[in-house]
């Protein structure tokens, strides 16, 4: 029988990780159970895009906290301040551009609108249609497939413990707090943290509570390796298209185009009646893009709720039993709200508020 | 490439193409890949991250070694049939 | 809308096409290649107006006839670049270098053959070092050897088809290196003795190897490939009975080209992408779909045969192929009965059985991938970053891809993720089916955006909701 742990933490991606690094800081022994790989759910899968411009009013001082965060992790995670453009091409776009980089820009975020000429001299291979612009020098990105890798590394020094390949079959209370099992075998904590994305609402129900959470499955694409084309992060002002080209050369492309499939089923499928507009979007406002070939796409599941702001805190109707997901640019912030849930936890006053999973939810309008 | 030893072969007719601005006899309807093989041409193109230089490897379009230029699109040279005058690159490094 | 489609137009997918046909159902065949016979079969160029007749020849053009007269609809230089499966149960294929650009079939069979398995050594990227099943292609589509001199190296009955093709075409060969041991190869002999024709054809290979005095290196293999732009020769070296080399054994033969390979394993990338279940079993060349006799996968309306479905062989192929048409027929109402195949099926898998068990990687083959060899031929990945990333808790082929860019190249992974397995089960002591597949996503060969699409109407483009403020 394993020892009694102060919290297990359902879910070995960057709020799970991050959060059990908080943890640890604060003298609290906790286990990561994965189903998989540490980090090789969303927080692996995703375009890595970091990017103000495409963050909600609400979130953005959680992420420019996260972007700290990210810039203090570097090299190890492939971090890179290359600032980014997002681009409009008709009177619609142009409106809504302006609209919304006006309201993110009093959240904090240091966007500027650039004229076309300007984005044309920095990055002369993009498409010369482009009738609006919008600058943020912060943006960039990081290489997401280095997460498992890092955070691996980070929970591993501060010897906290990790089982993979860990499966949640049952989790039941017991006297000393959560019994949890991956068919035969089981860990007892006085704890539970579900942080484990899209499979969020999956791993609640086994503990009676029903929330809202829903899964977006998001789909990415990478080109073989090609010559420099772009050095910024590229978006559309619709926030269908990211676009960035890494040092290596490959062009990474996403947008958050729907793939297929549910988490219960594993880990989706790419939709090639999405993925095709996604990459002709692409190739519109980079032509050359049209001789470079795709090598891979796939997808990821992004959790979400109806008003599509996180769950952080207390699950409703349960004593010593949190939940941490559902965040919008959670790979932002994540490194960075995973430490207000570790405060949480440890009896602390967060710096910045937390998000009530209990709270009612509205659904959240879509422009 | 030798010709075809104790077998008994009829080729088509020679034609003439280009490969990195050099002239490569082969024959009307070959692949790329044997044509270049026939000249002795092996070393296709540098490997894009380490630079070592790279031929056709697997020979049936998985490996993606032998990838050539033509017309500004690329290619695999063991699945491209070879015509008159065609105008072959190599894949530029990057 | 098809009733049927076959991706790969090898002696299995093609046989199971013409069957279908035959009993009445709308069918697609599909094959990457020109024409019809895969690999083992494979057609001759255009370029060829005149040739000896050879057994592979003549047995791919009577099954080139066959397809010809039958209904079957062929699809070449066509390939399927994903795979989805629809609600309703139906199969949407993404296809280049067709008409269209989707194909949607009721059933879907998956015929897509083998991949070679190639142990990675020092030098092994260089030019002239090929496949030693991309050297058979070359010899059946057009009949010609490389230039100068060819080691032949690797395990399996191919090694010896290659070197005496390749002398039989006119090319020299410096050397055989098969891993195998003689007693390997006497210890398969009765099971290979199912088939006398094939023991005949082996017969021959060697009596023109040793009229030609090529030396045989039994239990030796390639340390490492030598040469600067192109091959020069091979360091090899003894092995031991697991196949690890042994030292002090060290010798060097000169020759300017290598066709290397180390046996066959089935093709899944289809099945996989496809969302069958598959397991690991080495006697049939390593990962496989699960299927029943028939060929059933785990997944409705989805089935499997040929040497994707397990390392069987070219005897076995056809026979696969009805067997999976039959499936098919029946899951589709049709009644026909091919059940004497089952029982011809038996017979001809034990010279194929017998072949497969020449490869089956030993535990020593993980040694001669030196720290320094490039695994990952396309991201120029060494066996030194693959350790260091298992040693540090990469588990899987998925951790270890995101943690070290193994296997994200152009080739997808195909000519290194079973080194990366090999390496992982050496330092984990997990099983292969343990250690799993690494996540399969498409598409199945690089495409070009203007591969699969068609000129954007900015206007057009299918702009969902915008993302909430």
């Amino acid at each position: 029988m394993m020892p009694i742990f102060d919290i297990a933490i359902i879910g070995g991606g960057i709020m799970g990780c991050g959060t059990a690094l908080r943890l640890a800081e604060g003298g609290m022994r906790a286990i990561i159970l994965e189903q998989g790989d540490i980090g090789q759910g969303a927080s692996g899968v995703n375009a890595g895009t970091l990017s103000m411009q495409i963050k909600r009013v609400k979130l953005m001082p959680y992420a420019i906290r996260g972007h700290e965060e990210w810039q203090h992790m570097g090299d190890a995670v492939g971090f890179h301040k290359t600032g980014g453009y997002t681009l409009a091409f008709n009177d619609r776009e142009a409106e809504l551009l302006h609209e919304r980089m006006k309201m993110k820009k009093e959240a904090g975020a240091n966007i500027s609108f650039v004229s076309p000429k300007q984005l044309n001299e920095k990055e002369p291979h993009l498409a010369k249609k482009v009738i609006a612009v919008s600058y943020c020098p912060d943006d960039g990105y990081a290489n997401s497939s280095l997460t498992g890798q890092y955070y691996r590394k980070k929970i591993d020094e501060k010897g906290i413990n990790f089982i993979e390949a860990f499966k949640v079959t049952n989790i039941r209370s017991v006297s000393d707090g959560y019994e949890i099992a991956s068919g035969d075998r089981a860990v007892v904590a006085s704890r539970i943290l579900i942080a484990c994305g899209g499979w969020s609402k999956h791993i609640t129900a086994m503990l009676g509570v029903d929330l809202p959470i829903r899964a977006r499955i998001n789909t990415v694409s990478v080109t073989e390796r090609a010559p420099q084309l772009v050095s910024s992060v590229i978006g559309h002002a619709t926030g269908l298209l990211t676009m960035k080209q890494k040092e290596n050369g490959t062009i990474l492309i996403g947008g958050g185009w729907q793939g297929k499939g549910r988490p219960e089923e594993g880990r989706g499928q790419v939709s090639v009646d999405s993925l095709v507009p996604n990459l002709q979007l692409a190739k519109f406002v980079l032509p050359a893009l049209s001789n470079i070939r795709i090598v891979r796409s796939w997808t990821g599941f992004e959790a979400n709720v109806p008003d599509f702001y996180p769950l952080a805190g207390a699950l409703p109707n349960r004593d010593n039993a949190f939940i941490l997901g559902c965040v919008r640019g959670g790979f932002t912030i994540g490194p960075y709200i995973s430490k207000l849930m570790g405060d949480y936890i440890l009896g602390k006053e967060p710096e910045m508020p937390l998000f009530d999973p209990g709270r009612k939810m509205e659904e959240g309008k879509l422009i | 490439m030798t010709g075809g030893g104790n077998n008994h072969i009829l080729r088509s007719k020679e034609i003439s193409f280009i490969f990195d601005g050099a002239n490569v006899t082969a024959h009307e309807g070959e692949t790329v890949a044997a044509a270049l093989l026939r000249a002795g041409i092996t070393h296709l193109r540098n490997a894009p991250n380490s630079g070592t230089p790279r031929g056709m490897f697997c020979i049936m379009g998985a490996c993606q070694e032998c990838v050539i230029e033509i017309d500004g699109r690329k290619a695999e040279a063991c699945r491209t049939t070879i015509s008159e005058g065609l105008v072959i690159g190599r894949v530029p490094g990057v | 809308m098809f009733d049927a489609i076959v991706i790969g137009a090898g002696p299995a997918g093609a046989n199971a096409a013409i069957l279908l046909s035959e009993n009445g159902l709308k069918t697609a065949l599909i094959d990457e290649q020109r024409d019809a016979g895969g690999q083992v079969w494979r057609a001759k160029s255009e370029s060829i107006l005149e040739a000896s007749i050879t057994d592979a020849g003549e047995q791919g053009d009577a099954l080139r006839d066959r397809l010809k007269s039958s209904n079957v609809i062929t699809k070449f230089n066509c390939r399927v670049w994903h795979i989805e499966r629809l609600e309703n149960g139906h199969w949407l294929l993404s296809v280049v270098g067709g008409v269209e650009k989707k194909l949607i079939t009721k059933a879907l069979i998956i015929a897509t053959g083998a991949q070679e398995r190639v142990i990675p050594v020092p030098g092994w990227t260089l030019p002239g070092v090929f496949g030693l099943a991309g050297a058979t292609a070359i010899f059946k589509e057009h009949m010609m050897a490389p230039k100068r001199r060819t080691i032949v190296a690797g395990n399996g009955p191919l090694l010896f088809y290659v070197a005496s093709e390749t002398l039989s075409l006119g090319g020299r060969v410096s050397a055989v290196i098969s891993i195998n041991s003689r007693t390997d190869w006497l210890k398969s002999l009765p099971a290979m003795l199912s088939n006398p024709s094939l023991i005949w054809q082996g017969l021959k290979w060697i009596f023109t190897l040793n009229k030609n005095r090529i030396p045989i290196y039994w239990q030796h293999a390639v340390k490492s490939v030598e040469g600067e732009n192109m091959v020069d020769g091979v360091t090899i070296c003894k092995v031991d009975q697991n196949w690890a080399p042994v030292e002090g054994t060290d010798q060097y033969i000169h020759g300017e080209n290598l066709c290397y390979g180390q046996g066959l394993m089935p093709a899944v990338e289809a099945t996989h992408l496809a969302g069958a279940d598959h397991h690991y079993d080495e006697k049939l060349g390593g990962w496989v779909p699960t299927i029943d006799q028939w060929g059933r996968t785990s997944v409705a309306g989805l089935y499997a045969c040929g040497d994707n479905a397990g390392i069987y062989g070219a005897l076995a192929a056809p026979i696969r192929g009805s067997l999976a048409a039959q499936a098919v027929c029946e899951d589709a109402g049709i009644n026909i009965d091919r059940k004497a195949e089952i029982k011809k099926l038996k017979v001809a898998i034990k010279f194929g059985l017998a072949a497969t068990a020449l490869t089956i990687p030993r535990s020593g083959l993980e040694a001669l991938i030196t720290g320094e060899t490039e695994v990952c031929r396309c991201e120029g990945i060494t066996r030194q970053e693959i350790d260091f990333e298992i040693k540090t808790g990469a588990q899987s082929p998925n951790a270890i891809k995101s943690g070290t860019r193994c296997g994200m190249g152009p080739c997808g992974g195909r000519y290194c993720m079973d080194s990366v397995a090999l390496i992982t089960q050496h330092r984990t002591k997990k099983s292969r089916e343990e250690i799993g597949l690494p996540t399969a996503r498409p598409p199945l060969r690089p495409v070009t955006i203007d591969d699969i699409s068609d000129d954007l109407d900015y206007d057009d483009l299918p702009i969902p909701g915008v993302s909430p403020l």
